[in-house]
């Protein structure tokens, strides 16, 4: 039982003896993912728009060269820095990071799916941004304000103590500045 | 960064010697010295052009930035071609220069130049003295051009009417490849040519 375990892991890592046809297939399949820049292995592998591998590294050294020229080393179609998309492997996150002078290498672009019946107001993120203009509650304000229903309050002040002239004072400026603002809004 | 320039040389170096053109002896190519900086190009003259059956050596220089910069390619082999300086073998084409591209590798700039060869471009010249010819008298370029694929790649061509000219001007003390230039500018004009060089 272990022997034959060990035979497969063997062979799934090619470390075995393997006839000819099978090592030729790999080599042309290592080619597909070779870098068009290096041609080594596409390491932090990015792709253009057109279709061109390249290790992330070496794409960027190409777009540094020739900074008023940015095309596909492989075809001449315009590229740039930011119409890249990079590949993730699985175990990428395993993979060391690009070298230090070189930024890393530009995340990959998720678009939300577009919800169902939804009307998302504006677009933004998941959930719907609403905007409403308007005077307050315009009527049941006023009647609160008013008429005073069912808010309990506290008595006014006694006539003649201190308390009571402030509130006098104090309502009396407020009048004022409503008056001023009052017309202040006619005139504008 | 240099180690990017030699792992890459190494790579193509093995694609150059693996491809069919190779084996069709279109194109070769020798290394110098171990650095990988340093190569000799070969590249055989295409058919139906004045160059065939020629065979031209290049000299190749690495630079340390390549890919990303083109490599220096210049003839050693004498040639007469408008895009290609008769004196110092320089090349005037486009790749090795600003449509230079990271992957284009020493096979298509090989195979670049023997397109090259077989397309003049005498609107964009390296050698005037050559394009003016090709433009003008395109049947004295082709006789030209093969007379100096004869005399410097190997050529079968022979033309004993130049031969014969050169020798006269040998005879009167020219070295042969100043008497060569001489015929060939003056469109084998022995006078004109004799004018010039005496004056």
């Amino acid at each position: 039982m272990a022997s034959s375990t060990e035979e497969t892991i063997k062979d799934s890592t090619g470390d075995g003896a393997q006839n000819p046809e099978t090592k030729e297939d790999e080599k042309k399949d290592d080619s597909m993912f070779e870098c068009n820049i290096c041609l080594d292995t596409a390491r932090d592998a990015v792709v253009s728009m057109c279709g061109h591998l390249f290790c992330w590294p070496c794409l960027h050294q190409w777009l540094e060269t020739r900074p008023n020229r940015q095309v596909c080393p492989v075809c001449k179609a315009a590229i740039s820095k930011e119409k890249v998309v990079p590949l993730y492997g699985r175990g990428s996150t395993k993979q060391e990071d690009p070298r230090e002078k070189v930024p890393p290498r530009p995340a990959g672009q998720r678009t939300e799916p577009e919800p169902g019946t939804n009307f998302s107001g504006f677009g933004f993120g998941d959930n719907s941004f609403h905007m409403s203009f308007g005077i307050g509650a315009f009527p049941f304000g006023f009647f609160t304000s008013t008429f005073n229903i069912g808010e309990p309050r506290p008595h006014a002040a006694p006539h003649g103590t201190q308390q009571h002239m402030e509130e006098q004072f104090l309502s009396k400026i407020f009048l004022w500045l409503a008056i001023l603002f009052l017309t202040w809004l006619l005139m504008a | 960064m240099a180690n990017i320039a030699a792992q890459r040389i190494k790579r193509e170096f093995k694609e150059v010697i693996k491809s069919e053109e190779v084996a069709k002896c279109a194109i070769k190519v020798e290394l110098l010295n171990d650095s990988y900086t340093e190569l000799k190009g070969e590249i055989a003259g295409p058919p139906d052009t004045p160059y065939e059956g020629g065979n031209f050596v290049l000299e190749i220089r690495v630079p340390e930035t390549y890919p990303f910069n083109p490599p220096k390619v210049r003839f050693i082999t004498k040639i007469w071609h408008p895009n290609i300086s008769s004196v110092t073998g320089a090349i005037c084409l486009d790749i090795l220069k600003d449509q230079w591209a990271a992957a284009m590798t020493l096979r298509t700039v090989l195979l670049s130049l023997q397109a090259l060869l077989s397309a003049a471009e005498p609107d964009d010249p390296q050698d005037a003295v050559v394009a003016r010819q090709y433009k003008e008298n395109l049947e004295m370029f082709k006789l030209t051009a093969k007379h100096w694929t004869n005399a410097y790649a190997g050529g079968p061509f022979v033309n004993t009417d130049c031969d014969e000219k050169i020798k006269r001007l040998i005879d009167m003390g020219i070295e042969e490849h100043q008497a060569r230039v001489a015929l060939s500018s003056y469109n084998w004009d022995l006078e004109r040519a004799t004018e010039q060089l005496f004056s």
